[in-house]
């Protein structure tokens, strides 16, 4: 039932099995919302975000300012970054000089970014 | 583990490192807010030129499971490295970003030359095309939407990237090792096409040319030289680096196809387009189909090496070609080929070069494109693919209905340019080396010979 239509090459399986798969958890975690959650029935103001009473200042969604955005990007190039100390620091026992070096060379470029992007103003807030 | 400090310390790495060093040189002059952009550029330019001296000394071998020099990658080094010159002697920037971009592509390039297993081409693929997707937003040509072809290119090349990607996985999984051998199997050829079908994306092959005109156009005439130069001298490697892990391969065997189709498909498009730039970017598309099918005879006739040097030929004279012909383009001021009448009685001299440039591009015989067209539809019928080189002749011959057009515009229809502008300064000198260079390669091609046999034996 499911042989690929190319005869034989029988480790294709698992990559339509994924494919099925994939697809499968996609449409669930989307459609999972409209069928599991409760089906409310508002009366009156009861639909709009509780403010003390007042009416919401800002539009409802995602209010934020684009300025988050640049530090978003920030963290995840310096924690990719970071992360490749990681292999490094579990076999720091088995290590040299050399490799000590190289990882020290390594550092220090991210500190130069680091300070490249400081200098430029990249890290001020607002 | 013991050879990651070799790794910096290779004989076959110099010239990368040298771009590196001129990376960071570049951004600690942005840091001192002084005269960021001409410091920028001037340690940009002496970058390259001392990576393209290094390029004497390099050893060729293998340094480390991810590195392994041959004459293939430092030949095409050259190509990257010289194809990256003009945009930073025309670079005008406001501060050192373009700088530091350009070098980081050509240090993506270079990587990806001496590149001895398919990560390492994924991570060169990768740095030399993030830097052009970003170029393309910050040096804009004066009258086109700024980033919209930008975004289309970062799509397009995110795309190609995944579409690499899944096909490094696909070879891990058929041959249990990322190394560039040949990966068994019906799985070893998917991951093989899908692999090529990255590469024929950056290179602007025809089902993955969309993204091109609109780049093109959109982007600085330098700018759009270098893309047009070194970007896909970058995927024409990429390219037969694949196709010579594969030989005997369904995606090999279909690139002569490919490059037949592109090549017609450019030509014709290029014959209906207005704007200067366009018509430039759809010519380069006729020009990568004819490189596409010299990549498909060299990968039919055995992936020689030395064999690859009449794809390197026609690399370098395309180098020139089309470098000056954006140049010419940006020195100018034309946008309009309907701007270019009677230009050659305003100004006569850079007429001259233009013309020059466009003989060239045409392939009309004293001129360096005839020789390298010459080249590959000669490997082509060694290889016996008679019907893909038809079509390309057939496109070459399309070609000249656009090239020979705008030569008769210039030469014979009345003045329409009113103020024709003329740039001085380092555009005029690229572009007189450009077109004379372009000339003397089909006169003297013996001169680069004797460098060609160095190189490729």
């Amino acid at each position: 039932m499911l042989a690929p239509p190319w005869g034989g090459a029988r480790e294709m399986i698992g990559l339509v099995f994924d494919l099925y798969l994939v697809v499968l958890t996609v449409a669930a975690f989307t459609l999972a919302g409209w069928f599991l959650g409760p089906r409310p029935k508002h009366e009156g103001d009861a639909e709009v975000p509780y403010e003390t009473g007042l009416r919401p200042f800002s539009p409802p969604g995602l209010g934020l300012a684009a300025q988050y955005w640049r530090f978003a990007v920030l963290f995840v190039a310096f924690d990719v970054d970071l992360a490749l100390l990681l292999p490094w620091a579990l076999n720091r026992p088995f290590l040299d000089l050399n490799l000590m070096v190289s990882v020290t060379v390594f550092v220090g470029l991210v500190a130069f970014m680091l300070l490249y992007f400081w200098r430029k103003g990249a890290l001020e807030c607002r | 583990m013991r050879d990651i400090l070799a790794f910096f310390s290779a004989p076959s790495l110099w010239p990368q490192l040298t771009l590196g060093s001129g990376i960071l040189c570049c951004l600690a002059a942005g840091m001192a807010r002084g005269l960021e952009a001409a410091t920028s550029r001037v340690l940009g330019t002496a970058a390259l030129i001392v990576a393209l001296w290094m390029l004497l000394f390099t050893k060729l071998g293998a340094a480390g499971p991810l590195v392994t020099l041959d004459s293939l990658g430092l030949a095409w080094q050259i190509l990257f490295y010289a194809g990256s010159l003009p945009v930073f002697l025309s670079l005008e920037a406001d501060d050192e970003v373009p700088a530091a971009l350009l070098l980081g592509a050509g240090l993506g390039m270079g990587l990806m030359a001496a590149g001895g297993s398919l990560l390492m081409l994924f991570v060169g693929l990768e740095l030399a095309s993030l830097p052009s997707y970003l170029l393309v937003a910050k040096l804009r040509s004066p009258s086109a939407p700024p980033f919209e072809a930008a975004v289309k290119y970062f799509f397009a090349g995110a795309l190609a990237s995944c579409l690499f990607a899944l096909g490094m996985a696909l070879h891990y999984a058929a041959s249990g090792s990322l190394a560039l051998s040949s990966a068994p199997g019906p799985m070893g050829q998917a991951g093989l096409a899908l692999m090529g079908a990255a590469a024929l994306f950056k290179l602007g092959a025809v089902p993955f040319h969309f993204w091109l005109p609109d780049v093109y156009e959109s982007c600085a005439p330098a700018l759009a030289g270098f893309l047009s130069t070194s970007v896909k001298s970058a995927a024409v490697f990429l390219l037969m680096r694949l196709a010579s892990i594969g030989m005997g391969s369904a995606m090999a065997a279909s690139l002569p196809w490919i490059g037949a189709v592109t090549a017609l498909y450019g030509a014709l498009l290029a014959l209906r387009q207005e704007r200067l730039q366009r018509l430039l970017a759809y010519s380069s598309v006729s020009h990568a189909g004819i490189i596409v099918l010299g990549v498909g005879a060299w990968a039919a006739q055995g992936c020689d090496r030395a064999a690859a040097a009449p794809i390197f030929f026609y690399g370098l004279v395309y180098l020139f070609m089309s470098n000056g012909a954006f140049f010419f383009v940006k020195a100018s001021g034309l946008t309009k080929r309907g701007e270019v009448g009677g230009y050659a009685r305003m100004c006569p001299v850079p007429a001259a070069l233009f013309a020059t440039l466009l003989l060239s591009l045409a392939g009309i015989p004293p001129s360096g494109g005839f020789l390298a067209k010459l080249f590959i539809f000669w490997e082509a019928v060694k290889a016996g693919l008679y019907l893909p080189v038809a079509g390309a002749a057939l496109a070459a011959l399309i070609g000249l209905g656009y090239y020979l057009g705008l030569i008769r515009d210039m030469y014979f229809d009345e003045p329409v340019w009113r103020r024709p502008s003329w740039e001085p300064g380092a555009v005029r000198w690229v572009l007189w080396a450009c077109a004379t260079a372009a000339a003397a390669l089909g006169v003297l091609p013996w001169v680069f010979s004797s460098v060609l046999e160095r190189i490729f034996s």
